[in-house]
């Protein structure tokens, strides 16, 4: 087993990481951009070592300085988290080239999964389902309305290098495809540097499940189940759970050998997800994220599991120690992600400094987070803050815990997701199972309730009435104080001491 | 004291006395039996009404604040008689149409309208990049687009300025 790893990564999985190989007796690296050198990641590791840079391609997609990071400080491997560098062969290869153990799959599995083109391709030659759709990427709007009258409307256009919804736009009439292009290939572009897109069938009251794979270097795999992850906007995730209303035994059977067989078609090992776009019982092959997944908690609280104490131990070495008679899913798991955004003004981004933090907790609560009281948040990364996980003996009682714990939680100084999770789970539709990854469109998230209005009415007004008088007696006593360090003849001429007293 | 104070859009009086130290609390003319207590300088608040505790959050400034009530978000617009007064009367002064601002802070990628073109409401009119992600700002309401005051490449705060839309 390593003594030291590094994690090349931010945020709430770069402590989650950390969590576990704490746990594990293992020395933790964190590396760190100028705006994270307060972070929660920064503090919890053993060694922190700056990467200096603000922004993203200064710091945690800088190939060259994380390798250095590790080599400086005795790192044995190195973890990439999701995001930033997890996906990308090329630094893969060139962490292991250092000598340095890599805690993922073998590059080769990375590069055959990670373009979505190249990895149906594959898919269909193993002998998994696909959805229709083209397997050469279009290079202009006109391609793509000469492809999408082949494969038939609507059609979803997708990058094709990417993930995390960025580059990704339906297109239900061919008027509309030209923007649609245009803005897709654009995000893609500036999120991977890859402007291609290919387009396949857009599919009706789709669901999006997803298959946990586990795999060993020894040939030893298992699938660890399914996540329904079908609420969703713009292919951002809002809400997963464990398990599906949608998948019985057998299916899951099915869906767990389909990800096992689609995983050894490329030499796969170490924790993976295999994506389906699951309609009316049947599932087709989406891609394969060769990474940890945000939502991995769910699983782990319902198979009884730590993803990341295995894939360490899988990049040690190990074997697997147990197999798939040895799984068993027991109760019901839920995540909701708290991303700062404004769900009642179409879910764009919201910045400011957390200050007012009020955090649940309790039976079955689990909190995975970056957030801090003091946090800026900023538009540089990832808006996802922290994910709240509920797990429960029954889907019924994991909601309803849910909700008392979304009731709980307060952030205050930025807008967060946390109201539609709630909308959400507060639905009939959604409490009934009955919904597919169009239903987040489907809530009126502006339409805020009455019933409580008087109260808050008057508790904004009493609070405004004090925040008056606050002010007032406080500038009263700075004026004060100004007028006594004058008279003391200790008046900074600078007019900079002012501020800091 | 008199507050005019809108939650969510609907609007409410709320009427303040203050008396032997105690505050008393009356909304719409209706009086309110209700305790109020600042747990901390950050915002969580408790208040009882009716012997109903009610765990509140509630942060901004005299103008706007953003309340949390058992995890629903509520928009507050406060006004006093004074500022209520000057309001409606910079209402009535603004002319038709209106400012397209930014929600967010970002950087133009591209500009989808011309100068003097009609536009319909719900009309895409630019492409703006924040958190890698490539947001339409889309026309509040139909009109003629009067000035564009951003140009491609440009990063922009939230709340600035990105087009100027005239009745048309």
């Amino acid at each position: 087993m390593f003594r030291r790893i590094l994690i090349a990564n931010r945020g709430e999985i770069a402590l989650r990481v950390i969590r576990t190989a704490r746990e594990m007796g293992l020395e933790c690296v964190a590396v760190f951009s100028e705006p994270d050198a307060r972070a929660l990641h920064t503090r919890m590791a053993h060694v922190a070592v700056p990467l200096g840079g603000r922004l993203p391609a200064e710091t945690y997609l800088r190939i060259d300085k994380i390798l250095d990071a590790a080599k400086s400080t005795g790192a044995e491997a190195i973890h990439p988290g999701y995001g930033f560098l997890s996906e990308n062969a090329e630094f893969a290869r060139a962490v292991l080239d250092a000598g340095i153990a890599w805690i993922g799959p073998p590059p080769e599995a990375i590069e055959a999964m990670g373009d979505k083109i190249t990895s149906r391709r594959a898919m269909r030659k193993a002998g998994v389902p696909v959805v229709p759709g083209i397997l050469d990427p279009v290079a202009d709007a006109a391609a793509a309305k000469t492809a999408a009258k082949e494969v038939g409307y609507p059609v979803m256009l997708k990058a094709a290098a990417g993930g995390g919804g960025k580059g990704i736009r339906v297109v239900r009439d061919p008027a509309h495809m030209d923007l649609a292009f245009r803005t897709a290939s654009g995000e893609a572009k500036s999120a991977f540097g890859d402007g291609r897109l290919y387009l396949e069938r857009y599919l009706d009251t789709p669901r999006h499940v997803e298959i946990q794979v586990l795999l060993d270097r020894r040939g030893g795999g298992v699938h660890l189940g399914e996540r329904e992850c079908s609420i969703q906007r713009r292919h951002q995730k809002l809400l997963e759970e464990c398990p599906s209303v949608v998948v019985d035994a057998a299916t899951r059977e099915k869906m767990g050998a389909t990800a096992l067989q689609a995983a050894r078609a490329v030499g796969y090992e170490n924790a993976g997800t295999v994506e389906f776009l699951h309609s009316k019982g049947e599932f087709f092959f989406l891609e394969m994220n060769t990474r940890l997944q945000v939502e991995h908690p769910v699983t782990e609280m319902v198979v009884g599991r730590d993803l990341v104490r295995d894939q360490i131990r899988i990049a040690a070495g190990e074997a697997l120690g147990f197999s798939q008679k040895d799984v068993a899913w027991r109760g019901h798991a839920i995540e909701v992600r708290l991303n700062a955004e404004d769900p009642s003004n179409g879910f764009l981004p919201s910045t400011g400094t957390v200050r007012n933090l009020r955090m649940p907790g309790g039976p079955g609560i689990r909190l995975d987070l970056g957030l801090y009281r003091g946090m800026e948040v900023g538009v540089d990364y990832d808006p996802l803050l922290a994910k709240v996980v509920a797990w429960a003996e029954t889907r019924d009682l994991a909601i309803a815990r849910m909700i008392r714990a979304l009731q709980e939680l307060n952030v205050g100084g930025v807008r967060t997701s946390a109201p539609a999770a709630l909308s959400v789970l507060e639905d009939p539709r959604f409490r009934k199972g009955d919904f597919d990854t169009h239903f987040l469109e489907t809530i009126d998230l502006s339409a805020r309730r009455a019933g409580e209005d008087e109260t808050v009415a008057a508790a904004a007004a009493i609070w405004r009435h004090h925040l008056a008088r606050r002010r007032a007696l406080s500038s009263s006593s700075a004026e004060r104080s100004g007028w006594l360090a004058r008279s003391r003849g200790e008046t900074d001429r600078s007019g900079r001491g002012d501020a800091r007293a | 004291l008199k507050y005019f104070v809108a939650v969510n859009g609907r609007e409410h009086e709320v009427d303040l006395v203050e008396r032997l130290g105690r505050l008393e609390v009356a909304v719409d003319g209706k009086p309110l039996d209700l305790a109020y207590e600042e747990v901390d300088d950050l915002g969580q608040v408790l208040v009882l009404r009716d012997g109903r505790s009610f765990a509140l959050s509630i942060e901004g400034d005299e103008s706007r604040a953003a309340v949390t009530l058992a995890g629903h978000f509520h928009d507050v617009r406060l006004e006093n008689e004074r500022e209520r007064a000057a309001h409606a009367a910079e209402r009535q002064a603004a002319p038709g149409g209106g400012i397209v601002r930014s929600v967010m802070p970002g950087v133009v990628v591209e500009v989808l309208v011309r100068k003097d073109e009609a536009v319909l409401k719900g009309q895409p009119l630019l492409i703006l990049s924040a958190m890698k992600m490539q947001n339409e700002i889309t026309a509040p309401s139909a009109g003629i687009v009067a000035q564009i005051h951003v140009a491609p490449g440009q990063a922009v705060a939230a709340g600035a300025n990105l087009l100027t839309l005239a009745v048309g």
